[in-house]
């Protein structure tokens, strides 16, 4: 037993290590520079500042904008990613000639990498681009530089274009949800004359809810993080500024405010502790919320 | 469920599908039509079906923008990673499949870790440690973080879960070495659940920007996304060649995708089922 455990703890070192290097260690050292006024490239000036940090953090105006358009770019998203993710499982669960192609062709976007989408959507938003274009067809005037170039504009066209890459990857999820609710019991349900819209009420919707809880927490803590797309596509220009970026911008770019930087990044993981808490509670009740 | 509609009813379903399959693909039709262009000419609207052809791009990106390197850059710390990852998450995984007493508290603290906690609030520290440990700017900033992730250990755990050990067991009887018997006989039955592991971890590690974006600085170690993401803005490079650049990032991945769907497809839903 004893030559066991050694033989266990060397397989398992690897991930002990990563463990602590990249996740536990980061995770308290972040903690306890945010109450300092640590800059990783003047260490001489280094004092702990407490709370000051974050009390001065409600009062920057631009880190509670920063928070504003997270908050705009999660609800925004979340709730029609899901909904256009579920119609588009529905869909192409049923039996059909073709089923294969438009399973594939739905989530191709997911496959190719975020810094490449952002680059073809940035040409397409741009001025005179092809949803200019499109845009004036059913008669909206589109904003005079581009879609990206306007505060009206920007982060809308962003969060568009996030839920057209993330729909086809949150629509595998719900096929294998489809996947694994009985056939048995829509044929019951249709011998008892149940309708089809019935059917999709009393059986899909309740037998899905634990897959659509996962999907509205990874989709979350995914949105809540949103920074690549801000970095290719605007800089946090045009009232764009995230959370995420704004941490990018404070603590990696110029003053390299490392203290200040990690106060923000745990306001924000603290809120998303709390809005997954809060999902989690609303999703478990009895009475379903749908 | 068998469809059993009218006529009518397939045909607006089958116009709706399009529609969607349309919406779906044109962006990356696009990139490819203007990947085409002649570099210098507009690139304008009408050009998706007519105009010129050029294959110029694509060797200027080799020639003058230089981006060899980071395609190198890509596929070598890619492949680094996945075959790190294949080797360290089933060592990881066996440990936790057979070693009872270890699984429950290691399993348990990783899964709530992974679940919880953003990766992204630790760009300050991570990039921190990175300088302090005189990695940053290196490739080993790019590949030592990421040779193990405990999803891809969740899914080998449960793979190695459904394999019997008394195949493991009458090795031990005839004298079979641990190591032996961890790498000759379990690895080799864990091909399928490993294969979708490896996908997983390619398909992440190529397409990735922030990690390799802000622990590197040097543009020979750029990786492409990184490469391309920087491009943008600059005057000098036009759409043209962004673009060329841009399916060069996406025809690996395109590729495997047609090749391994199911892989891939498993690869994501495995995590969704099993709670």
């Amino acid at each position: 037993m004893k030559r066991h455990r050694t033989s266990a703890l060397i397989l398992a070192s690897p991930w002990i290590l990563t463990f602590f290097l990249i996740w536990a260690f980061p995770l308290v050292y972040s903690f306890v520079i945010g109450l300092t006024n640590y800059r990783i490239f003047s260490p001489e000036q280094f004092d702990w500042v407490g709370w000051s940090n974050y009390k001065q953090l409600f009062s920057d105006q631009d880190f509670i904008n920063a928070l504003k358009n997270t908050f705009i770019f999660v609800i925004g998203t979340i709730p029609i990613t899901t909904v256009i993710s579920l119609a588009m499982a529905l869909m192409v669960n049923r039996r059909f000639k073709g089923r294969e192609l438009f399973r594939a062709g739905y989530f191709l976007p997911s496959v190719t990498s975020m810094v490449v989408v952002a680059l073809i959507f940035t040409n397409l938003y741009q001025r005179g681009g092809y949803i200019a274009m499109l845009a004036s067809m059913v008669g909206i005037t589109p904003p005079e530089y581009g879609f990206l170039y306007s505060n009206a504009t920007a982060l809308y066209s962003i969060m568009a274009m996030d839920i057209w890459m993330s729909a086809g990857y949150f629509m595998l999820i719900f096929l294998a949800g489809l996947k694994s609710i009985p056939d048995e019991l829509y044929e019951s349900a249709e011998i008892a004359g149940a309708s089809a819209w019935r059917r999709f009420r009393s059986i899909t919707l309740p037998l899905l809810r634990p897959v659509a809880v996962y999907v509205l927490v990874i989709n979350s803590i995914k949105s809540f993080q949103v920074f690549v797309e801000i970095f290719v596509m605007s800089k946090g220009k045009f009232e764009t500024m995230t959370a995420v970026y704004f941490v990018y911008e404070t603590g990696l770019t110029t003053g390299f405010e490392s203290g200040y930087a990690s106060a923000a990044a745990y306001v924000l993981f603290a809120i998303i502790a709390v809005f997954s808490i809060m999902l989690f509670a609303v999703m478990r009740q009895r009475r379903p919320v749908w | 469920m068998v469809d059993r509609g009218t006529v009518a009813g397939k045909i607006t379903r089958y116009l709706v599908l399009l529609i969607i399959l349309a919406i779906m693909i044109f962006p990356l039709l696009w990139m490819f039509r203007v990947a085409f262009m002649p570099p210098g000419s507009s690139v304008s609207l009408t050009a998706l079906f007519g105009g010129a052809f050029t294959g110029s791009n694509f060797a200027d990106l080799f020639t003058e923008i230089d981006i060899g390197w980071n395609l190198f850059n890509s596929a070598f710390v890619g492949l680094t990673v996945t075959v790190g990852n294949i080797l360290f998450c089933f060592m990881v995984a066996y440990a936790l499949a057979r070693y009872r007493y270890l699984a429950n508290k290691l399993l348990f603290v990783s899964v709530i870790v992974v679940l919880m906690i953003p990766m992204h609030i630790l760009i300050i520290p991570l990039y921190i440690l990175s300088v302090k440990t005189g990695i940053y700017d290196t490739y080993w900033a790019l590949i030592l973080p990421w040779l193990v992730n405990p999803i891809g250990i969740f899914l080998v755990k449960q793979y190695i879960e459904t394999i019997p050990p008394s195949m493991e067991e009458a090795a031990r009887m005839d004298g079979a070495g641990e190591f032996r018997i961890l790498f000759r006989i379990v690895m080799p039955m864990c091909k399928p659940a490993l294969a979708v592991l490896a996908i997983q971890v390619f398909f992440t590690n190529w397409n990735s920007f922030l990690f390799p974006f802000i622990l590197t600085s040097h543009d020979n170690l750029r990786t492409l996304p990184v490469a391309l993401a920087l491009f943008q803005g600059h005057q000098a490079i036009d759409w043209q060649h962004l673009m060329a650049g841009s399916t060069v990032a996406v025809i690996p991945v395109l590729g495997l995708f047609l090749f391994m769907q199911r892989q891939i497809v498993s690869g994501i839903t495995a995590g969704a089922i099993k709670q």
